[in-house]
């Protein structure tokens, strides 16, 4: 069986106070994916290594890492795409803190996410829930369907330079998902997203780089949804001048 | 305690994607330079015939129209991209049905080279 170079970023806190790279020699064939060496390495070569992962087929979302470079799912890549260099460079993902080797601190994106709101709100009259069937045409499904496929991997927020540069930014993911609720016909939600992403660290924090959407692994285009929200933003700041005036 | 790095300057000279980005960022600066002569050949036109055949020999300079070359290129080149990124940004809907994306870029084309028929009937008699 070949064997393949692969390069780590440890990082172990109560060893070293920098991320150091190791490199191990692990057997690949065609179907050996990232995530399998990973294990191969911590079965058979060093049991400290520590990284996230759960399904090994590109639902959960847990296995993100920078793959020379790139955001991209453990799982989802293969050893030999990188056999022409003979190596390969494994990193945690970018932009967010690191807690131990590949395990990286989710807990703003987890923040942002909380604070969208992503989930349907319903108008509830006096804090009671109204049984109403929530009917809905393909053709209003059509409207969000595109924005509803995310896994919540953070390939996105490791694409985006502007949340590196300012982790208070609400990121792709997070707006995409407001987004996917602002359009669903059956929510009513839309006047509690709107001044969240229309502030400071909402869609307009977004400079259109675009690379978020190249790496999503679901196909949601978090850029596309971003743009569309700074229509729907500009629209309810025009709106909301025009309410002032009137009143 | 975790660990965090911070982005430095050269962030972008990383990444091709981050590269592309910045390329399209930066074709706003030959951009500056083509609406800093065209002001100068207006307050020209203001002043009298001589500032304004003065104006039209510093714009035949080679350098001149060199960067003013460049910034036709630069607007053409942002053009492209921004008309492959509109229609995910305002996607059309006509009877309930998304026009293809490829459509609305092709006509986005379209609106420019009517532009540049308009432009060379007006300004050189062509046509």
């Amino acid at each position: 069986m070949k064997t393949m170079e692969i390069r780590i970023q440890r990082y172990l806190p109560e060893q070293h106070s920098v991320p150091q790279v190791e490199s191990y020699q692990v057997p690949f064939d065609d179907s050996t994916s990232v995530l399998d060496a990973l294990n191969h390495i911590k079965e058979e070569q060093d049991s400290s290594l520590s990284y996230r992962w759960s399904c090994r087929m590109a639902i959960c979302g847990s296995c993100g890492f920078m793959i020379d470079g790139e955001p991209k799912l453990g799982c989802k890549v293969f050893l030999r795409d990188y056999a022409a260099a003979g190596t390969v460079l494994i990193e945690p993902l970018a932009h967010f803190p690191v807690e131990r080797d590949l395990v990286v601190d989710l807990e703003q994106f987890m923040q942002h996410l909380d604070a969208i709101q992503p989930y349907i709100i319903k108008d509830r009259p006096n804090g009671v829930t109204e049984m109403r069937p929530n009917k809905q045409t393909p053709a209003q499904l059509d409207k969000y369907q595109q924005f509803a496929a995310c896994i919540n991997c953070g390939l996105c927020y490791s694409a985006c330079p502007q949340f590196g540069l300012n982790p208070e930014f609400l990121g792709p993911g997070a707006l995409a998902l407001a987004h996917r609720y602002n359009l669903d016909s059956r929510d009513e939600g839309r006047a509690e997203r709107m001044p969240l992403i229309n502030s400071d660290e909402g869609a307009w924090s977004c400079t259109f780089v675009g690379y978020c959407s190249e790496v999503c692994p679901q196909q949601v285009d978090p850029a596309a949804a971003v743009n569309q929200a700074k229509v729907l933003s500009a629209q309810d700041m025009v709106l909301q001048l025009f309410r002032r005036k009137k009143g | 305690m975790s660990y965090k790095s911070e982005l430095g300057r050269t962030w972008w000279l990383k990444n091709p994607a981050f590269k592309a980005y910045m390329l399209r960022e930066a074709t706003v600066l030959p951009l500056v330079f083509f609406i800093l002569c065209m002001l100068a050949g207006i307050y020209s036109l203001g002043k009298g015939e001589q500032a304004w055949q003065s104006w039209v020999v510093v714009m035949g300079n080679p350098l001149v129209l060199t960067l003013n070359a460049l910034a036709l290129v630069a607007s053409l080149y942002h053009a492209a991209t921004f008309f492959v990124l509109f229609p995910r940004v305002m996607p059309v809907r006509l009877g309930g049905q998304k026009v293809p994306d490829n459509l609305i870029v092709i006509a986005q084309w379209a609106g420019v080279a009517a532009v540049f028929v308009l432009a060379a009937w007006v300004f050189w008699g062509v046509l």
